[in-house]
């Protein structure tokens, strides 16, 4: 009974999932907006540091400007994903039907976790293209997609528990940044940290970097167990 | 009737307690020595006293009573999710409020004593970051309450808010501290304990701040039920 109830959870999280990527493959509009506004972003860091001089290394501050990117474009993504659900009914024809609410958020979680990762992954070429150029990459090649993937399944996971709840809110996306920012905080300063001691290296970079590590681990954890406790309110609200 | 007579008298109680405890910082606690002051041939004459750490007296109990009163809007953010009753949510919005003013409180304090301390208004050392944090924490569940018509999902919403950003503010607190931050070093006094008569004066301020808070809490609850009573017979009224 329990291994058939398990299954049954395993195939409701299936069919999320796959109405998610199914829907993005037809329409590609999360892929593109979020993918645009991180080149854009790029644009702006360009205005921003045009007056820095041929002295200013970029990589001193490369994590701090992937880390802002990533910020703004899975907060737009995220907001996407859940406008979509509720503009055209489908989170109330979720609930309506017995599906367990955990199955909802995980499979809710992971589809915003792809897409973000599939973002990252567009964006950190491009990004190294036009910034770091004449710089080289000092740690192993392996450090910046696992600090780039501990940093995004906190995102996600949070990011998806409060995109829930700011889109039924009057202020959506204002609403959105208003949480996700503080609260993301301390994440972002450890992910920046972990990112930054793999681009530039030097005495103490590998410790820097599982410190890093280890303190989003920890938020991880904590948070998404939290957000995964609180989302049953959150839906049935 | 009893309930107002023991939220008057925290009241007075708190607000003596604390002007003693002010009293006590600025003339009865020996000042805390600071850098030495030493002659031309290098012998130590004697320690600057650091008058600016009688803030210390003002600040600390502000601080701590906001992580406490900021505990109970997690707290009853938890109770209302159980209970689903309208008063849970009415103390978790009012206990916020508590912790917002608390927090300002200890953002002006804070931000007075890194001026005099180390000449700049600002500096984002842990402390001070975290407090910042939890401020723009404390003001977002305002704007999430304010951006929710209906009745049972805000209070719904701001409980799981209360309760996700109490959780997240010791995690802000660890994590500033553990990670280093290259641009300024964490400045940290290596205290020596409190002697008898800091510790007095320390623990009067902190007991009667603690009164405040919950005289305060209590009044705005009354202030709210009253409020809600107006409401009922309004809408009777019109009905």
């Amino acid at each position: 009974m329990a291994g058939e109830a398990r299954g049954l959870s395993l195939r409701q999280f299936k069919a999320i999932l796959h109405k998610d990527i199914v829907m993005e493959l037809r329409t590609k509009e999360m892929i593109t907006s979020m993918g645009l506004y991180a080149l854009l972003t790029m644009v702006i860091y360009q205005v921003a540091l045009s007056q820095s001089g041929t002295a200013f290394d970029p990589r001193n501050i490369a994590a701090g400007l992937l880390w802002l990117a990533f910020v703004f474009t899975s907060m737009l993504g995220l907001n996407r994903s859940l406008v979509h659900e509720k503009d055209q009914g489908c989170l109330e024809a979720l609930l309506l039907s017995p599906v367990d609410r955990p199955v909802i958020f995980f499979a809710k979680a992971i589809g915003n976790l792809i897409f973000l990762l599939i973002v990252q992954a567009l964006t950190i070429p491009v990004f190294a293209f036009l910034f770091l150029q004449q710089g080289s990459y000092a740690g192993e090649w392996w450090m910046i997609p696992l600090a780039l993937l501990a940093g995004a399944v906190g995102i996600s996971g949070v990011g998806t528990l409060l995109a829930t709840m700011s889109v039924n809110t009057k202020g959506k996306d204002f609403v959105l940044a208003v949480l996700f920012v503080p609260l993301m905080y301390p994440l972002l300063l450890a992910a920046v940290s972990a990112t930054s001691a793999a681009v530039l290296g030097g005495d103490g970079s590998v410790q820097q970097f599982w410190t890093g590590m280890g303190m989003m681990a920890g938020f991880d954890a904590i948070m998404l167990l939290a957000s995964f406790a609180l989302y049953e309110f959150i839906v049935g609200a | 009737m009893n309930r107002n007579i023991l939220v008057l008298s925290m009241l007075v109680l708190g607000g003596v307690l604390t002007t003693v405890g002010f009293i006590m910082a600025f003339f009865f606690t020996p000042p805390v020595l600071g850098p030495a002051v030493t002659n031309e041939a290098g012998r130590i004459l004697g320690y600057q006293p650091l008058f600016s750490q009688k803030i210390f007296y003002f600040h600390v109990p502000v601080a701590l009573s906001s992580f406490l009163v900021f505990f109970f809007t997690a707290f009853y953010g938890v109770r209302f999710l159980m209970t689903k009753e309208k008063q849970y949510d009415t103390r978790a919005k009012v206990a916020t409020e508590v912790t917002l003013m608390f927090v300002i409180l200890t953002m002006a304090t804070g931000v007075l004593w890194t001026r005099f301390e180390w000449g700049r208004w600002w500096v984002w050392e842990p402390r001070l970051t975290t407090y910042f944090i939890m401020t723009l924490l404390v003001i977002a569940y305002f704007v999430l309450r304010n951006s929710i018509e209906d009745e049972e999902r805000r209070a719904t919403y701001a409980a799981v808010f209360g309760i996700i950003a109490f959780i997240d503010a010791p995690i802000s607190f660890a994590i500033t501290r553990i990670i280093p931050s290259s641009v300024h070093p964490v400045v940290l006094r290596s205290g020596g304990g409190l002697t008898g008569s800091q510790l007095a004066a320390f623990l009067i301020g902190l007991f009667g701040m603690l009164m405040i808070a919950y005289a305060i809490f209590n009044t705005r609850m009354r202030e709210e039920l009253v409020h809600d009573r107006l409401e009922a017979v309004k809408a009777a009224l019109e009905g």
